[in-house]
């Protein structure tokens, strides 16, 4: 560990952040810090290196509906979001999984791109971007580009942020059409828990209960967040019922590749990744 | 006329606030944690890092010029014994030849600031031969096993007995019913919000002052004493609240190595403070255990034959793994009794983490594996878990599973039918029956009795001392910690009862080896049983002689003419009053002070010739009992399980004060609820896996569920005003209870702990329960 | 680095490294050992003290976010007699036995009270689980917060 202290800086907008980050480009970027500063304590490279904290970039904090779409800033942090009405109305799935991620001060402090960032397969923000086809804005000092979450997660902590770029926000489409939201995760207890495993679901499901249209992803059963067509392609058309979902299992269990770790082994989050689909039809829907 | 007063005199029955509170819900209560001063320095230690090795050196040039490096130390600079320990003195303070488990401090480094510290331990090395690391209690009894302790004569067993009474297992040929199972249970650890923490001073006198998180600061003064090389006057332990133990401070946790840092820097304090990873590496742990349990039964549910093999790790170290087996033996056939026995229980050494005490010690373990069989002989011979049970209760005066006579207040049975009639179990079918979708739910119940004291051969002693202040006040010289329990609150109600005073009127010392009388251990259940019964002693005493020299002063003859009240004596005919001030007054020092002192009861029954097992507890006379219901929800998608409902009755005698007991019953139940649901520690080659608070899982206010405490309070004559103890029975039998009702619900049982959902989904697989 | 910021209702100017973490500056620093450290990493809650009324972690947070922020800790909340009803309450429900988990847990009741003044039990439940305590089982924990809102409900009845 270097006897260094570090340098922080906490920029107050994104023009701010370029002449900072233009002065000390090896600084490393946090926003909530929940995970970087557990990292961090861990000692490795990341002890002494100097920060730039992102939780007072304006930009970062808004949250706007832009026709179609709503806008959230990557720096929103989840307590924030759980609370607004644009995300509870338009988008239940993510404010479900809202309320199971850490615990209240953890909430107030974690920001929802930092969980994005993270990249960790256990994320619970993830699955349901995924369901959403959330679409993540990136910016550099001189230039935006857009791009789908799936392409943006790599791997498991692994993304497609270049050097100099930051996640500024999140654009989610307005999904007005999808009566049946559902987040699930199943932890080691019931606050403060990572995902074992966890399954996002959107559908729309007629007045006779078929489904008309299903978007499903599974967190923590692979390297990333898990979405199949195939699987959504299959219950399309099929009534809203466990058997519905038993036959579309052989599917799950291709989709999947876990993997045994402290927290539960590989055979246990396959049996979750099929079971979890049962619950769909308890389930209430929206007229 | 009796003048009515503000202020309630202390009552013993009553449930008064905790004194400690109010300091605890400001932030102004001083831990030893909390300590920070400026011209203080810092210690810490490099750790073996390997399960099993032979050291060829220790190579500390380089963490030696680190600036602000003030010393470096190993086994070589410590003078005294270097070993402490409460039975075997078999742990080194600084590994010398050896390393026996990852957590072994090898090093010690004492420095200006915590960062100077932390690179100076980083830049240790080393070196070592590796041993062969034993890592389970098989590996350990295998022949041609390496020896962890070479001077040991058991090898690597610590303690081993057997105890048999009737026909033993010959008696099974007479069963109608038997039962056989095999279970393991798991390392579980303290995690008391306060890690391992201190400071310490070498003063001017040349006494070293060592202010700890302990439970046993007279135990550690000795021990510190001999293991570092100074005589026992020339140190002083100091014992502030504690901010959580559970067994886990019970014995020296740093302080002999605070001792050997502040040696190097006379007149400097020197603070140790674990953190929470460093804690997981080095502090004692529950036992882990294998048991197996075969049980056998007449038709009509008289239990009739027991064996019970009980096999604890206790890892590289004696820490109080001897006292843990043997009260696993003494415990391992229930509150029941069982004509026909044969029960043996022993301790293992390992190169995993070292295995201590921890609440309930040794009982938890017996428990999970009695409460389980019973259950499951009764659900053969087609009997009710509770009237099996009712049953086969001991009752006062009737013998135990070890063949000892149990007359101290037994009050099982009765807990039983207060359990019998309450609407949880009552309706417990009306309940299963609104079970939600993919659901099911079950309802268990399990009994479990806890020893209190210390047994036969170690004098359960404690020495109580309480002043008259100059200022009319009275003032306990508590000698027992308190680490959270609130027994300090307790024993000023006591002295406060017996002295007719309010709390205001009384304020406590607390442990400190130079100021307060010894008094045993804060553990085993005795922490208010013993020292209360001194501490009524010794108020009695200075209320005769307070009342006494009030007589003189009213020129009155009879002392039972007068009677304290709050701040005052009162005589009863006349009325006049003289203020406790006025009388503390003519007292000369000496005067002031009471001084008594209470040994426990102890057993004169025999069920063992074995002087080692009666060194380690065996027999004890005096046991608090629980009889507890859980009633759980198993979602048959996930395998997890939700405790909906807790009850718990509880005979721990007559309570002194209702609120702490609860306290005790509400913590014990959620430690209960999280060593059998969720604590799952991983080791894998000695090491721990779940070595913090993200992946050791301990119960949120999410995981436990309300729960609904009742006690039956039969008086036990050798406690204080009744009382039994409470601190640890609640803690047994949550794992079984709650076991049971899985059973129940889905006719599953694991028999590996905890009861995780991957491993209850695993049984609803095998046991082909369809899916829904 | 130069850090102003609120403390418990006053203004103070410290000089300390901006990497410093919060607890680190409060206990060391500050003198102010209300405020406990039992993981350093987010799970347990004992740091909790309310950053501008919102709960958050000083084990997680760098001394440079306190810049013109206002913190509170538990030594801002009721001191000797002048206790709050919540520390009141505490008291009178049992809910603190070994009382380090008690600072942090009494931080996040009060926000959770201030976000939500009648919570039902199970919120009462969600509030404080962030904050682990190995003594009491929760229990009276809850009770106590529970009695605090039904007293501050009355009060503005
Ligand atoms: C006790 C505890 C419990 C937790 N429980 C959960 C849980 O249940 N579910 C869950 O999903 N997570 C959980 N987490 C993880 C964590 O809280 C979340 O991942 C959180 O969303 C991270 O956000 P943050 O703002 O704190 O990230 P930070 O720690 O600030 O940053 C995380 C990473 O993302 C980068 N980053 C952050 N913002 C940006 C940006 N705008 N642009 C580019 N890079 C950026 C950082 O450089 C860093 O590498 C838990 C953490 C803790 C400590
Ligand atoms: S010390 Fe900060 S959360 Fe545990
Ligand atoms: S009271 Fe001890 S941790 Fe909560």
């Amino acid at each position: 560990m270097s006897g260094r202290e570090a340098r922080v800086w906490l920029p107050g907008s994104l023009d701010e952040l370029w002449k900072i980050w233009s002065d000390a480009p090896d600084a490393v970027l946090y926003a909530g810090g929940t995970d970087l500063m557990v990292r961090r304590r861990k000692g490795g490279p990341l002890a002494g290196s100097d920060l730039i904290c992102l939780e007072r970039v304006a930009d970062f904090r808004e949250i706007r509906e832009e026709g179609e779409e709503i806008l959230i800033g990557a720096g929103c942090t989840i307590a924030s979001l759980m609370d607004h009405p644009l995300v509870r109305q338009n988008f239940p799935v993510l404010t479900q999984a809202f309320k199971v991620l850490g615990s209240p001060p953890i909430r107030n402090m974690a920001s929802i791109g930092g969980n994005i960032c993270t990249a960790s397969p256990a994320g619970d923000t993830l699955p349901p971007l995924y369901v959403m086809d959330a679409l993540l804005e990136l910016r550099r000092e001189n230039g935006l580009r857009r791009i789908p979450i799936r392409e943006f997660i790599t791997g498991p902590g692994k993304t497609d942020l270049g050097p100099g770029e930051v996640l500024s926000g999140i654009r989610i489409p307005r999904l007005p059409r999808y009566n049946l939201h559902h987040y699930e995760k199943v932890g080691q207890r019931n606050a403060l828990s990572i995902s074992i495993a966890g399954l996002a679901a959107i559908a729309r499901i007629s007045a006779e209960r078929t489904i008309e249209d299903i978007r499903l992803a599974w967190g923590s059963v692979g390297p990333t967040v898990v979405r199949s067509r195939n699987i959504e392609k299959a219950l399309t058309g099929k009534p809203l019922s466990s058997e519905s979902m038993e036959a579309a299992f052989p599917l799950v269990d291709r989709a999947v590749s876990p993997i045994d770790d402290l927290r539960a082994n590989a055979r246990y989050r396959r049996i979750l990744a099929r079971n979890l689909l049962l619950r769909l039809p308890f389930r209430g829907v929206h007229p | 006329m009796k003048r009515k007063t503000e202020r309630q005199p202390c009552e013993a029955g009553r449930s008064m606030p905790r004194l400690d509170a109010y300091a605890k819900v400001t932030g102004k209560t001083r831990y030893a944690s909390d300590f920070y001063a400026g011209d203080m320095v810092w210690a810490g230690v490099k750790r073996g890092g390997v399960p099993h090795a032979t050291i060829l050196s220790v190579e500390t040039e380089e963490a030696r010029a680190v600036e602000g490096v003030i010393a470096v130390l190993t086994a070589e600079d410590v003078t005294g014994t270097n070993r402490q320990g409460v039975v075997r003195k078999d742990q080194p303070v600084l590994a010398d030849h050896r390393i026996r488990h990852r957590g072994d401090p090898v090093a010690l480094v004492v420095a200006e600031s915590r960062r100077a510290l932390r690179e100076a331990v980083d830049l240790i090395r080393i070196q070592v031969e590796p041993l062969r690391a034993v890592l389970d209690t098989d590996a350990a009894l295998r022949d041609g096993a390496i020896s962890i302790h070479e001077d040991h004569p058991g090898g690597n067993v610590l303690l081993e007995g057997t105890l048999e009474t009737g026909e033993g297992e010959d008696a099974f040929a007479q069963c109608d019913a038997v039962v056989e199972a095999e279970f393991q249970v798991p390392m579980q650890e303290h995690a008391y919000l306060e890690t391992e923490a201190g400071w310490s001073v070498l003063e001017g006198d040349g006494v070293l002052k060592i202010e700890a998180s302990t439970q046993t600061p007279f135990r550690d003064r000795s021990e510190v004493a001999e293991a570092i090389g100074l005589p026992v006057d020339r140190v002083r332990v100091i014992a502030p609240y504690c901010g959580g133990a559970f067994g886990g401070k019970d014995g020296v946790t740093i302080q002999s190595l605070l001792g050997l840092a502040a040696m190097r820097v006379p007149g400097r304090p020197v603070k140790m403070w674990l953190d929470r990873e460093e804690s997981f590496l080095a502090g004692v742990k529950r036992h882990p255990a294998r048991l197996r349990f075969r049980l056998g039964a007449k038709a009509d549910g008289t239990l009739h034959a027991l064996s019970a093999d009980l096999d604890y790790d206790t890892g590289p170290y004696d820490h109080l793994g001897g006292v843990v087996t043997a009260l696993g033996l003494e415990h391992a056939g229930g509150p029941y009794r069982i004509p026909n026995t044969r029960v043996r229980a022993r301790s293992v050494y390992t190169n995993n983490p070292v295995g201590g005490a921890f609440r309930g010690f040794g009982v938890p373990q017996a428990a999970a594996g009695m409460e389980q069989v019973i259950d499951m002989l009764a659900s053969k011979l087609g009997l009710s878990p509770v009237t099996m049970r009712l049953k086969n209760v001991v009752r006062r005066g009737d013998r135990n599973a070890i063949g000892v006579a149990v007359l101290s207040s037994t009050g099982i049975h009765e807990c039983l039918e207060v359990l019998e009639g309450h609407p949880l179990w009552r309706d417990r079918r009306a309940w299963k029956d609104r079970c939600p979708p993919a659901r099911k739910r079950g309802v268990g119940v399990a009994c479990v009795m806890q020893a209190v004291g210390y047994g036969p051969k170690v004098p359960d002693v404690a020495n109580a001392k309480i002043e008259l202040t100059p200022e009319g006040a009275f003032r306990v010289y508590c000698g027992v910690v308190d680490m959270g329990q609130g027994n300090i609150t307790t024993y000023l109600q006591i002295a406060g009862h017996v002295l007719s005073q309010d709390l205001t009127a009384m304020e406590p010392v607390l442990p400190d080896t130079d100021q307060t009388l010894p008094s045993g251990s804060a553990s085993a259940s005795r922490t208010t049983f013993t020292f209360g019964k001194a501490l009524i002693r010794a108020s009695k005493l200075l209320k005769r002689r307070i009342l006494e020299r009030a007589t003189d002063l009213l020129m009155e003859e009879d002392p039972r003419n007068l009677d304290l009240v709050p701040g005052e004596v009162i005589h009863l005919t006349s009325g006049k009053r003289i203020p406790l001030s006025q009388i503390a007054l003519i007292l000369n020092r000496e005067e002031r002070f009471a001084v008594a002192r209470y040994r426990a009861p102890v057993s004169r029954e025999r069920p063992t010739d074995r002087e080692d097992l009666r060194l380690h507890g065996i027999p004890h006379t005096v046991f608090s009992f629980g009889a507890h219901l859980a009633a759980v929800e198993v979602d048959e998608l996930t395998g997890r399980i939700a405790v909906k409902k807790y009850l718990v009755i509880s005979d721990c005698g007559r309570l002194i004060n209702p609120r702490l007991f609860e306290q005790q019953v509400h913590g014990g139940v959620a430690q209960g609820l999280g060593y059998g649901l969720l604590e799952d520690m991983i080791v894998r080659d000695g090491k721990i896996m779940t070595g913090d608070f993200s992946t050791y899982i301990i119960p949120t206010a999410l995981d436990v569920p309300n729960m609904v405490s009742l006690a039956v309070q039969m008086e036990e004559k050798s406690g204080p005003f009744g009382l039994k103890g409470a601190g640890e029975v609640a803690v047994d039998a949550p794992l079984p209870a709650v076991a049971n009702a899985v059973a129940d619900a889905c006719g599953v049982r694991i028999t590996r702990f905890p009861m995780t959902p991957e491993r209850i989904m695993e049984q609803l697989e095998r046991s082909g329960e369809p899916a829904p | 680095m130069k850090i102003d910021f609120e403390l418990n209702g006053k203004p103070v100017s410290v000089d300390v490294p901006g990497d410093r973490r919060v607890v680190d500056l409060l206990r060391e620093d500050l003198h102010l050992t209300g405020t406990k450290e039992a993981c350093g990493s987010g799970e347990c809650g004992a740091c909790t003290v309310l950053v501008n009324g919102e709960s958050r972690l000083s084990c997680l947070m760098l001394a440079a976010q306190l810049e013109g922020k206002s913190l509170t800790t538990i030594e801002g909340i009721g001191q000797g007699k002048d206790l709050h009803l919540l520390q009141k309450k505490f008291v009178e429900y049992g809910a603190v036995q070994c009382g380090f988990c008690t600072p942090g847990m009494i931080l996040a009741a009060l926000r959770l009270l201030r976000q939500n003044p009648r919570p039902t039990r199970r919120e009462i439940r969600e509030g404080i689980s962030g904050n682990l305590c190995r003594c009491t089982g929760y229990q009276m924990i809850v009770d106590a917060v529970e009695a605090a809102a039904e007293e501050i409900g009355d009060e503005r009845a």
